[in-house]
């Protein structure tokens, strides 16, 4: 049985690489794959602690479980949201670069 | 009686469709409008027939207690103001009121409107406007008819507008000249000071009575129920309006400026239209100023003696022919107000169509000498009786009826004047009136001998005599000029003289005939022959020369000629209180209205925007960056609190 620590070093890994993607990077694609990072990021945390809700590693709580396949309900739906959102800005735009959409500040 | 409506509606249908259809038509529509206007004149002769013939068990007639005299009021619904019969609520109607006095002004209007237009058939020739001319001459025809025949104060205040406008319109016709455009809004805004006096007194006698009628609000004064205070008021408010249409002092500087408009224009002016609606208005609304101690007669008489000198002394020194016959006509306005003012209501109303049929006569002769000369100084004519024979006999005919030379109809109607003023005014008066007559005589024999007496200039030696068509109105306006004046006897057989006709005697109901004071009579034959006499021995035979009495007064003089400053007044009051008040004003608006209340919240929320739009700064790891620092802050803040 592998420590919940590990899992939780994983997720925390994994989100804060998500968190720096969608920091950094310029394409909009880009940031909605870090974005996904980020979900799963807080699924591998669920989970992993549902499962050593008793220190046992038998499932006791279906909980983490529930929250887990809401999220990646979400996301997908999310995802498509997004994907569409960008095709129409490309196709407008030309372009996918966060930094030159940017018609809507000052 | 009844159809009498049609006179104006004839005009008033006849200027749109010139305006509409004039192109497809003879002359432009022209046509119609002297149709239009030769129409009225024969429905004229109907009512003047139908109220010959009439009594008070005639259908609308009646012996006006008012007045004395046999009125016919005839009235439809017009609208109503409010729920019908609730408290508060007003039913208008329109309707016309026919007595004398609106019979002989419907005669005059359309008589001598009908005049002007065949003559500027000719005058006009040409003109680049020739069709909207006649048409806004039919309009202008239409509102004074229906001004006369008006039975409430609001149809009268329409058409007193609408004579305004049209005008307007007329004076500054030729507009591309600036003078015709400045003469044409100054007329437009001198007449409008006096009519907010006429709208005022309207609305107070409205508040008074509560209706617009002149036959209610005249039997509110009779009865009593309208106090002396508020029906003097009324009265002088009214007498505002009159002086600012009738350019009486200090209303008058728009008259002599009106001559820029074409020249038959100013003959309609001058003796049918316009300035006479205010010598009518004071006529129509007598009553309210004769009642209680006739108080407002005194104001009106002053008024009318002040204008009627100081008009005539100017016009004794004005060198051009049109400004002449414009300070002549105000002079003798003045004398219309003097007589009204003097209880001559007979005489005025006389005096005010033997003017009008004299000044148009006179002015149109003045527009057949400037149509063949190209002069309007008077200085550059002189002889032209020698190649403009018939204009310088019925011109000679105008000038000798309004300077009072017996047979003549201006003699009789001065005539009368006189006798007025002597038996109610004091003796001030009459001395002043007989003095402004003798400058009427001095100034019509100069303005004829200078232009038609004398040798003939060889500038002018290409004159013509003007076409048959401007001629021929002249000529008739000329034997009226000539024998107008004989309707004031009681011929055998005849309804009894003008003054068993128009009259003002509400107590006994009928007028007197026309009397004469010998002495009077005889004082002013030879005051006028005299001043003809001096005319022309000054003027033609030069035997008498001014220069020394010139010199001697040239400070009185040069008053008079700068037309005792009155435009010079006025421009200084506009230059320094008026432009001073409305560029405060102006001020104002622009930094109190407009900056602050206006512009100054949309300012501030822009200033607002400005401090805050910081944060938005179009980059995504910015906000990213803003909402990671947050979690992060409310993650430790929650956990801390936890803990």
């Amino acid at each position: 049985m592998v420590d919940l620590v590990y899992f939780q070093l994983l997720s925390a890994a994994l989100f804060v690489i998500g968190l720096y993607g969608v920091m950094a990077r310029r394409s909009a694609v880009l940031i909605v794959m870090s974005i996904e990072l980020m979900l799963n990021a807080v699924n591998i945390n669920l989970i992993a602690a549902a499962s050593h809700m008793d220190g046992t590693g038998k499932f006791v709580n279906f909980d983490g479980q529930l929250i887990a396949i809401f999220i990646i309900t979400v996301a997908a739906a999310e995802v498509g949201l997004a994907l569409a959102i960008i095709l129409r800005m490309f196709r407008n735009r030309s372009t996918v670069n966060v930094d030159e959409i940017n018609l809507m500040k000052w | 009686m009844e159809w009498a409506w049609l006179i104006p509606v004839f005009s008033f249908a006849a200027a749109p469709m010139i305006v509409l259809f004039g192109r497809f038509l003879p002359g432009k529509g022209a046509i119609l409008s002297i149709l239009a206007i030769g129409g009225g004149f024969a429905v004229f002769w109907f009512v003047l027939d139908s109220w010959l013939g009439a009594n008070t068990g005639t259908s609308g007639c009646f012996t006006s207690e008012n007045t004395g005299m046999l009125t016919c009021d005839y009235e439809r619904s017009w609208f109503n103001a409010g729920i019908v019969g609730a408290v508060g609520s007003v039913t208008l109607n329109w309707g016309i009121l026919i007595d004398p006095l609106t019979i002989a002004m419907l005669g005059l209007v359309t008589f001598v409107a009908l005049m002007v237009q065949v003559y500027s058939l000719a005058y006009m020739k040409g003109d680049p406007r020739f069709g909207w001319y006649f048409a806004v001459h039919s309009l202008f025809a239409a509102a004074m008819l229906t001004l006369v025949l008006a039975d409430n104060f609001l149809l009268l205040y329409v058409a007193w507008e609408l004579v305004g406008i049209c005008s307007y319109l007329l004076i500054g016709f030729w507009h591309e000249r600036p003078a015709a455009r400045e003469a044409a809004k100054k007329a437009f805004i001198v007449t409008r000071i006096g009519d907010v006096g006429l709208l005022i007194g309207i609305l107070l006698i409205w508040r008074e009575v509560g209706t617009f009628s002149m036959l209610d609000a005249f039997e509110a004064v009779r009865s009593g129920a309208m106090s002396q205070g508020v029906t003097t008021a009324a009265a002088i408010l009214l007498f505002l309006g009159a002086m600012g249409k009738s350019a009486q002092v200090p209303f008058h500087v728009w008259l002599p400026d009106a001559m820029e408009g074409p020249t038959p224009v100013s003959a309609l002016i001058h003796a049918a239209t316009m300035v006479i609606a205010g010598v009518f208005l004071v006529a129509r609304t007598f009553p309210l100023f004769e009642a209680y101690d006739a108080d407002p007669l005194i104001v009106v008489a002053i008024v009318g003696l002040v204008t009627a000198l100081g008009a005539a002394t100017i016009a004794l020194v004005a060198t051009d022919l049109k400004r002449i016959l414009a300070y002549s006509t105000i002079s003798h306005l003045g004398l219309m107000m003097l007589s009204l003012g003097a209880f001559g209501y007979t005489a005025a109303i006389f005096h005010l169509m033997a003017h009008g049929f004299s000044k148009a006569l006179l002015f149109l002769g003045a527009g057949s000498v400037l149509h063949s000369t190209e002069f309007q100084e008077t200085g550059e004519m002189g002889g032209l009786r020698k190649v403009m024979p018939v204009t310088a006999i019925v011109f000679s005919i105008g000038a000798l009826s309004l300077g009072g030379i017996p047979i003549l109809a201006g003699f009789w109607s001065k005539d009368e004047i006189l006798v007025a003023v002597n038996d109610h005014r004091n003796v001030t008066f009459i001395v002043l009136t007989l003095f402004t007559a003798l400058l009427s005589a001095l100034y019509m024999g100069r303005a004829m001998f200078l232009v038609f007496f004398g040798p003939l200039k060889d500038q002018n030696s290409h004159a013509h005599e003007s076409p048959i068509l401007m001629t021929l109105p002249m000529v008739l306006l000329g034997v009226l000029a000539l024998g107008f004046g004989l309707i004031s006897f009681n011929w055998p057989g005849s309804f009894g003289g003008i003054g068993t006709f128009v009259f003002f005697d509400p107590l006994r109901g009928h007028g007197e005939s026309f009397h004469f004071e010998v002495w009077l009579g005889a004082l002013s034959i030879v005051m006028a022959v005299a001043a003809f006499f001096a005319a022309y021995q000054v003027y033609v035979r030069k035997s008498i020369s001014l220069d020394g009495a010139r010199a001697r007064n040239s400070g009185f003089l040069k008053i008079v000629e700068n037309k005792y400053y009155f435009d010079e007044v006025y421009q200084w009051i506009i230059d320094r209180v008026v432009l001073v008040f409305s560029r405060f004003i102006a001020f104002f608006d622009r930094a109190i209205v407009n900056d602050i209340i206006v512009n100054g919240p949309a300012d501030l929320t822009r200033k607002l925007g400005i401090l805050i739009r910081v944060h938005v700064t179009g980059h995504v790891y910015t906000y990213t960056l803003a909402m990671a620092i947050g979690s992060v802050g409310l993650g430790i803040f929650v956990w801390l609190r936890v803990v």
